[in-house]
This record gives C-alpha cells, structure tokens and sequence, in this order.
C-alpha cells in the first residue's frame, strides 16, 4: 500500500515529478530529499529519487534504491512501474516487462502502465502479449480509433491476418457519420487494411475494396499503384496498361512501370520494335525523361542497340554529363555491349575533336563533349570489366588536357592509381581532387577515405575535420560517431588493424556494433507516435526492416572485421598495450620490435590528432557553440572510459568476445558464405565441433567448391577423428554424412 | 535510375548519402520521424543495376530527397518543406534531383493539402540554386545572414504549388474510376481545401526523441524551436498520470 504523506509532502511529491519530467534533476533531488527528512522510509518517494538518479547516469546507486524501496513497500504500484522503468532505460527488457507485469496486477486499471507494457512487449516482439495488452486496452476506451487499429496491427504482426481484418471492419461498422475525405487517419486505415487483405493473398478482394473504398484516398500514389499491381495479378491485361501509364504519366523514371505495362500489353520479350516503341512514346512525352531514353538499351541488340546506344551517348556528351558511364556500366555483362559503347564513345571522339589548337578555351563548349567522351573512355578502361589501366590513365590525361581543374577527372585518375595498387598516389591524387572543390563534401569524404586506405588515420581525420560540425565537444572523431557515420568507422577501424593497433581497430568495430543497438532501440517511440499518426503501413515496414536491422552489409562488414581480428588475437596472444602483429596479411615476415614501434607512432598519432581537433573545436567562436539548452536542463552524456580500446584488447577471452558479433551474423546472414567460415574458425578453436560442424554443413551447402570450406572439412574431421568413437551414433552419423557430401579428403 | 518513393529499409543508405554529400547531418532517427510522419513525401534514386554481391544486398541509393510538411506553419498555410536534397557526385547531372523534387511536390499537395514548398539553400551552392531557381521555379523569399553552423548566409526559397493544384483539377478526380467511367471525374469538390485540412487534423501526439540535428533547428533563434523534436521523458513514462491517480485515492 502506497503510505500516506501529509498534504505538504503530497504536494512536494508532486514537485518532485515535475522537476523530473523538466529534467530538473537537481531541484527533483532537493524535494525528494525534504520528503524523506520527515519520512526517511517513504518507498515511492525513494523510487523517485532513484529515478532520477538514474537519469543523472547512477545506474548502480539507483538501482540499489530501487530495490530498498521495493523491500519497504511491495505493495506499491509506483514501485514497480520505477522498477521497470530502471530496467527499461537499462535495455533489460525482459526484467522491465516484469517488472510492469507486478505494477499493473497492484493497479490493473492503469492504463499508463498497461500502455508501457505494450510498448514493451512489441518492441521485444511478443506478439502473444501485445495482442492481450491491446484487448485490454480497446476494452478501457473503445471509442478511440487508435485502439482498433493497434489491436489489428498486433493480430497482424502475429500473422493472424483475418482477424486483423474483422477488428479494422468492425470499427467500420460502428461508425455512423461517414469519414471525411480530410480524415486522414480514415484514409491510411483503408489502405492499410487493403494491404491485408492482398497479404493473405485474396487479390480479386482487394481489388474490389480498393474500388469501393479507395477513391479519394490522400495517399492516391498508393491507390494507383496497387490497383494497377492487383489488375495485372489478375490477368486483366488491357486495365493493367491504362493503370500503368496512369502511373508513366506521374513518374517516368520507375523502370517498374514500363515493364509491367509491356507485360500488360502481352508484348514478348522478343519483340524489341514494340517495347522499344513503348518506351519511345514516353520519350517524347517528356523531353527531360532519362529512363525512357536509357531503358532499352537493356533489351535492344545488335544493330538495334547501336543505334539507340549512339543516340543516348551523343545526347549525353553533348550536355557534358560526367555520369555517362555510371549511367551505363551494369551493360557491360554483354560483350557486344562492352565492345560497342567504347567504340561508340571514339566514334564521337573522332567527329568532334576540337578543331583548333591544343588548349584553346578550357572549359569552352566545344570541348564538352570530348572531354565527356574521354572521360567515358577513361573511366571504361578502369572499369573491372574492361581494365586496361595504362589506356585508362592516357584517357583521364587527355580529359585533364582539355580541363585540367576537373574535379571528377582527378577523381578518377585517383581511381586509377588504387587500382594499380599504388594507394600512397592513390591518396594524394584523390586530395588534389579535393582541393579543387574544397565547398564538395562528397569528394571530401573520397579524400578522406582514400587517406584511410593508405593507413593515414590522422590525415583522414583532419580531412573528414573539414566538414563535421565544429560545436561537437570532443572533435571531428565524436561527431562522426555521434552522426552514426558507419563508412568512415569501419575504414579507420580496418587501417588501425592494417597498422597493428588493435586497441582502436576494436573500438571502432564495437562503435558500430552500439550504432546498430541505437537503431533497433530508435523504432521504441514510434510504437506509440504511429499510432497518433496513423501512419500504419510505414510503421508496419519499419517494424519488418528492423527485425532484420543487422542483415545489412554495414554490419556484417564491421562484425566480420571484429571476428577476424579476436580469432588472430587468439591465435597470437599480444603484447600489454594493445599492440601485436595480428594486422595486415602481409605483416607476416615482421619483426616484432618493429611492429610494436610503428603501432606505437600510430597511437602517438591517433592523439595528436584527437587532440589537434579538441584543440580546433575548443577555439570556436564562442557565440556559436552548442545548441540551446537551458542551463537547468541536465543532460548526462556518459564518457567513454576506453577511448582507445586498451580495455577490449586486455580481453582474456577473445574468442568469447568474439560470439558477440558472430550471434548476430549467423542469425541474420547466414547466406553469407564469409560468415559461416568465419563461425567454423570461431568454434572450431572453442572446441565446439557441433556448431563448427553446423558453420561447415552451411558453407558447404552455399558453395561445396570453396577451397577453404574444403579445408576446414579436413581440419575438422582431423580433430574428431581421434574422439569420434566416443560420440553417440547419432552424432557420428551426422558427422559422418557432412563429411561424404562434402569434401572428402 | 530508379525514382522511387522512400522505404523505411532504405534508411541507413540514405543516411550514408547524407554524410558523404552534405555538412548537415542527422540520426537515422530522423529519418525514421520523417519516414513514419510523411511517408509519401521523400524520394529516392536506386542503382538498380548493380550487379549482387552477397543475399544482403540494399538498393544502392545514390539520391534522396528528404521532405516533410511544416508542423506548425507561421503563417498558418499549409506547405511542404525540404529537409535535405542530395546526389552522389558519380551521378549528377542526370536529372535526379529535379525528378525527385517533382515527384515530392506532388505528393506534398495530393496527400497534405500543400500551397507551397519551401527550403534553404547556401548562397554559394551554384548547382543546387540553378536547380531550384532556373529548373524548378522557386523564387527567394529573403536571406537569412549566418543561417549556417559555419556561418554561411541561406537564401531562404519557396515554389508556389497552384500549379500542381490545378493540374489536379483538371484531371480526373477520382482515381479509380478514372478510365471506367470519365464523365465521373471532375466532381467538383473543392479538393484544395479538403487536403488542406487533412494536414490539421493529424494528431502529432508527442515527439519521438531526440533524433537528431535540423540545421533548421539550429542555433538561438527561437522561432525555430519548433522544429527541434524533443522526447518528453516524463509524461512518455507516465509516472505523471500515475500519481493523480495516486492522490485521488488519498483524497
Ligand atoms: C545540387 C544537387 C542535388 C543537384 O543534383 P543533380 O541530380 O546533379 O541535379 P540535376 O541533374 O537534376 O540538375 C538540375 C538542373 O541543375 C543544373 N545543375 C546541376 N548541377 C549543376 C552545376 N554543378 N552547375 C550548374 N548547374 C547545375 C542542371 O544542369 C540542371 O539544369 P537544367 O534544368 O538547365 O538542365 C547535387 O549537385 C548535389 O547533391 N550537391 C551536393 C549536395 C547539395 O548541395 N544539396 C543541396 C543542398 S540545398
């Protein structure tokens, strides 16, 4: 039972709310500690106070008033909701979900905690719990919208799509006014139940739902879209056309739609006059239109092709348009493609080689289109395709003849120099093209990247430097971090492994494993706010993509990185600061000492920098630094305590360490061969010969060539030899069969 | 290139393009705020034609644009706003920008009623004022001096919408009866003054956190602080709702 407080005290409780809803810690401490003078044991009171502590980030001392309090009063609701409040700020979900589970049996009306709860429970995708948290709920206040439609979404989210569709038409029903055409909440609701009703595949329904009720839709992209999708799953051909160019008509720049209505059409893949003619249509209804004029060039052969790749080349140079061969390379697969568009490209060379003398006006119209055409060229030869670098490098010289401050041709002569292995040109050529265009973040960032390439950690920094904000307190690095800037993290981190610091290489590799923990814990909010919004079908494509938030290659890159480097810490234990061979492949023959030298200089250099850009950051102008906030407003950011990843190295279990990244990429990629090997190599030295087993039977059903998962067949079958009679059968078998299928040695 | 309407997966790439291209830069939250508030109004271009280098691929974005309506307008008119606009340097000039700026004014007026579309733009940023200004027909409203972290002055630009509107008009109205039934069309609502509505009645509810940097939120000036999205921790966690409940139990 809550205990009583007098009505000064009550009042002051309140206070104490307040100040922490303003996060106005310090005066909420002050009115906490008033109450608890005159009643050093008053539970809610002491879980406010913990409240609030762990807001200042006191994790540990608030929690342990969390629990004294609780021991005081089990009783009180409030107790418990701080409880899973301290849990839930905590990440521990599952305690937190208790926790709310104990508050709402004391106060089962609470529709705030009942709300937490659900939250709760969908963020951690219990769908069985969220869909009794929502009939709770619809119960409390059916006469809200919101509560329909959130109960729907859960009956959907647990693939109970028909009676996500009855509850959506239920409230349908109970309407009597007609929804006005203004409502948007209405509008999605339609459409969202439409998606439903194609989900469970009855697309003639959906059709004639979105017909009834469709019309007028806000979202009228939407309606367009489907109907046209629905009328051509139902083979009604000659409406699917008149729905496709409805959509051509609004955006003839979606491949999408030109395929669909020639298949509306019923033209055959064969018949290139007809399609090409299709596509010509919309290249004359819009001038400016790309697609329509590129598009066939997919299709067409032959002569066919010539002609209309002739075309689109001459168009292009003649604007001077530098993307040309970005705009076309995916063509290259089809050698006839591959041999006729260089050829195409010298073709216009030759008719329009500029006429005068060698540098007669540089960036003059007439040599747009040569130094386009060249660039074509240039870019061709560079291509891995088509690779003939010396061809590529006479190219981009010819280009720079014409117009030598170029950005994109030094950008591209840069390109060059990697390809040819030499990343220290490589690097300095890519920062001359930076310095033509010091206003252009994106050949800044190439700048920077190629620095990284080139083991410059520093200089990369520096560079990067140019662009982040200058407010950030910590410099370039905190705001790259604080931006969630996953590219720059993962190269800085790979060329500190290059370069034997694998304190730093850790750090950024663990940097972008929290990333992706503060992106799964960003939809948290949208819980509720799509509810308000109506938003449903966004939200419901948000919810999917994050339940597969770590399949992107961002993560998979930045945890392999990781993998790799623990099991070559494992592998050679190394020295106490941080510093090993463990880097680059070639770093094989070193010498140790040397090693050690050169990690040292570059954590030398790591500090400089880091401390250069503290430096610049600290002498901005004043009147310009930090956002407003009001001075009351506490905001606690906690302080990394391993900035440069001494902790991490000290590891004694690097391999343990390593099953963290590994979890989450044989979970989410397991169709990644990369992956799989890696898990093998993990396991196998963990002596786990089942789930190393499980890795190799994975690998070797995605590529049973592979040399390397051959090799592992081998390994692993050398280590359970000796042990394998002492295997149950079962085992034996198992083991026995993935060895048969797959390399037998 | 593929001109597509944005997908909430699409998200961390864009957030790349962002960085890579612009000095403004936010939390993918933000982009999740703009995804799950207008999903109909940002765009993106795809290299669709990249060959597939593992099962995970994500569409290469080499283009977005990153639009929202204005929560609460100043001058009470409804109207769209542009966040953030960029192509990779590898493929411009191709016409991206403008496609995707097209199709997001449409969408502004069609779903949420818009009368105009405003952004700002650096006054050094020739190619993106060419954009605007000579290819899209905005016209600059004023110049607000410093309106960037690094001091640089903003033109502050706007595009009347009348045109899309009345296009519309003119078009048929309804969408689905469109080529069963033309003499439907063209009802005569008042469309603009439906949609315009529309936007109003949204309830924004509370904020979803703090997710990131608007530049338009940048800095003292007050009047922006509107556009700054701040969680509101207290009331979120509802310990605010608990206690009143509390006390009329004492009471
Ligand atoms: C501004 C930017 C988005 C333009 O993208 P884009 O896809 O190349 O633009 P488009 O191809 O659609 O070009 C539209 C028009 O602008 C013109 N234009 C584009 N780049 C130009 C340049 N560098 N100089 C002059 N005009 C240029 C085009 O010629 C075209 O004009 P037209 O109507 O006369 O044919 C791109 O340059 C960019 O991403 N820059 C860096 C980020 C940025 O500045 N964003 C804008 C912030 S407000």
């Amino acid at each position: 039972m809550p205990q009583p407080l007098s009505t000064r005290e009550a009042n002051l409780f309140r206070t104490v709310i307040r100040h922490y809803e303003d996060k106005q810690y310090k005066r909420g401490l002050k009115a906490a500690e008033q109450i608890l003078k005159k009643n050093p044991k008053h539970a809610d009171t002491m879980s406010m106070k913990a409240l609030i502590m762990n807001a200042q980030g006191k994790t540990d001392e608030a929690f342990a008033l969390a629990k004294e309090a609780l021991t005081i009063d089990m009783k009180s609701h409030i107790c418990w909701h701080v409880y899973g409040i301290l849990y839930r700020t905590n990440k521990n979900f599952d305690e937190a979900i208790k926790a709310y589970k104990f508050a709402l049996k004391l106060e089962p009306d609470s529709q705030q905690i009942q709300r937490d709860l659900a939250i709760l429970q969908i963020q951690m995708r219990d769908y069985q719990g969220y869909v009794q948290s929502r009939l709770v709920m619809l119960k409390a206040r059916p006469q809200l919208r919101q509560n329909w439609t959130a109960l729907a979404i859960a009956y959907h989210l647990e693939g109970n799509l028909k009676q996500a569709e009855t509850i959506l038409s239920t409230f349908e029903k109970s309407v009597t006014t007609a929804p006005s055409k203004t409502d948007f909440e209405n509008s999605e609701a339609v459409l969202y139940k439409n998606s439903i009703i194609a989900e469970a595949g009855d697309i003639g329904r959906a059709l004639e739902h979105l017909e009834a009720d469709g019309n007028n839709n806000l979202d009228r992209l939407a309606v367009m879209e489907l109907r046209a999708r629905y009328l051509a799953q139902l083979g009604r051909g000659a409406d699917a056309a008149k729905a496709y160019r409805a959509l051509l008509d609004r955006n003839s720049e979606h491949p999408d739609y030109y395929k669909s209505l020639i298949e509306a059409l019923g033209i055959s893949k064969d018949d290139e006059d007809s399609q090409k003619a299709v596509y010509d249509e919309y290249a004359v209804k819009n001038p400016r239109s790309d697609a329509a004029r590129r598009l066939p060039l997919d299709f067409l052969t032959d002569e066919n092709f010539k002609v209309a790749a002739r075309a689109y080349l001459n168009l292009m140079f003649d604007k001077g348009v530098p993307s040309t061969f970005a705009n076309l390379k995916h063509l290259y697969s089809d050698s006839f493609k591959q041999t006729t568009l260089p050829a195409l490209a010298e073709e216009y060379l030759n008719e329009h080689k500029s006429t005068g003398g060698e540098k007669e006006h540089a960036n003059g119209d007439s040599s747009k289109g040569e130094g386009a055409a060249l660039y074509f060229l240039a870019q061709h030869y560079n291509y891995f395709m088509s690779r003939d670098l010396t061809k590529a490098m006479a190219f981009v010289e010819k280009a720079l003849e014409l117009d030598p401050k170029n950005v994109d041709f030094h950008m591209t002569k840069a390109r060059i120099y990697k390809h040819q292995g030499d990343l220290e040109k490589a690097s300095v050529a890519m920062d001359e093209a930076r310095s033509l265009d010091t206003r252009d973040r994106y050949i800044n960032s190439k700048a920077a990247k190629y620095q990284l390439r080139n083991n410059e950690n520093d200089r990369a920094l520096q560079t990067m430097g140019l662009f982040t904000r200058v407010e950030t307190a910590g410099g370039p690095l905190a705001d790259l971090i604080d931006m969630q800037c996953i590219w720059y993290l993962t190269e800085d981190g790979e060329a500190w492994q290059r370069r034997g610091n694998v304190g730093l290489a850790l750090k950024r590799y663990h940097t972008i494993f929290n990333i992706f923990d503060i992106w799964q814990e960003d939809q948290f909010d949208f819980h509720s706010f799509s509810l308000r919004k109506g938003q449903i079908r966004a939200y419901i494509d948000m919810v999917r993509w994050e339940d597969e938030l770590r399949e992107h290659p961002f993560f998979f890159r930045a945890a392999l990185d990781a993998i790799k480097l623990y099991i070559a810490m494992h592998d050679k234990p190394q020295g106490p600061n941080g510093v090993n061979g463990t880097g680059g492949s070639g770093a094989n023959g070193g010498d140790v000492a040397e090693k050690k030298k050169a990690a040292k200089k570059a954590k030398k250099e790591a500090q400089k920098a880091e401390r250069e850009a503290a430096e610049k950051a600290a002498k901005q102008d004043p009147n310009k630094t930090t956002a407003p906030k009001s001075k009351d407003v506490e905001d606690v950011k906690k302080k990394d305590d391993d900035p440069t990843g001494l902790k991490l190295v000290a590891t004694s279990d690097p391999l343990g360490d390593a099953l963290k990244f590994l979890g989450p990429l044989l979970q989410f990629s397991p169709r990644n061969i990369e992956g799989q090997i890696a898990g093998f190599e993990v396991y196998f030295r963990r002596r786990k010969y089942m789930l190393a087993l499980r890795c190799l039977k994975a690998a070797l059903a995605l590529d049973k060539d592979d040399p390397r998962v051959q090799e592992q067949a081998v390994r692993l079958r050398k280590a359970v030899d000796p042990v394998l009679a002492s295997l149950a059968p079962k085992l034996q078998e198992v083991i026995g069969l993935t060895f048969a299928s797959g390399a037998s040695s | 290139m593929d001109i597509r309407v944005l997908r909430p997966s699409d998200i961390p790439l864009i957030q790349h393009a962002n960085i890579e291209n612009l000095p403004e830069n936010y939390f993918l939250k933000y982009y999740l705020y703009h995804a799950l508030s207008w999903p109909q109004l940002s765009y993106v271009a795809v290299d669709v034609s990249r060959p597939r280098k593992t099962p995970y691929d994500y569409p290469k974005i080499v283009g977005y644009v990153l639009a929202k309506m204005e929560e609460e307008p100043a001058d009470g008119v409804q109207h769209g706003h542009i966040t953030s606009l960029s192509v990779m340097r590898t493929h411009r000039r191709l016409g991206i920008a403008e496609k995707l700026m097209r199709q997001s004014q449409l969408a502004m007026v069609e779903t949420f009623g818009a009368h105009y579309v405003s952004l700002h733009v650096r006054v050094s940023n020739n190619a993106a004022i060419h954009l605007y200004r000579d290819t899209l027909g905005f016209k600059t409203e004023k110049t607000e001096a410093k309106y960037y972290a690094d001091g640089e002055d903003a033109y502050c630009m706007k595009l009347e919408l009348s045109f899309i509107r009345e296009s519309l008009h003119e078009g048929p109205r309804a969408i689905v009866a469109a080529d069963k039934d033309d003499a439907e069309k063209a009802k005569g609502d008042d469309e603009d003054g439906a949609a315009a509505e529309a936007g109003e009645d949204v309830d924004e509810g509370e904020a979803v956190g703090d997710v990131g940097r608007d530049p338009d939120a940048k800095k003292s000036a007050p009047k922006k602080k509107k556009e700054e999205v701040k969680i509101k921790v207290g009331r979120g966690l509802g310990v605010g709702e608990l206690v009143e409940k509390n006390e009329a139990k004492h009471s």
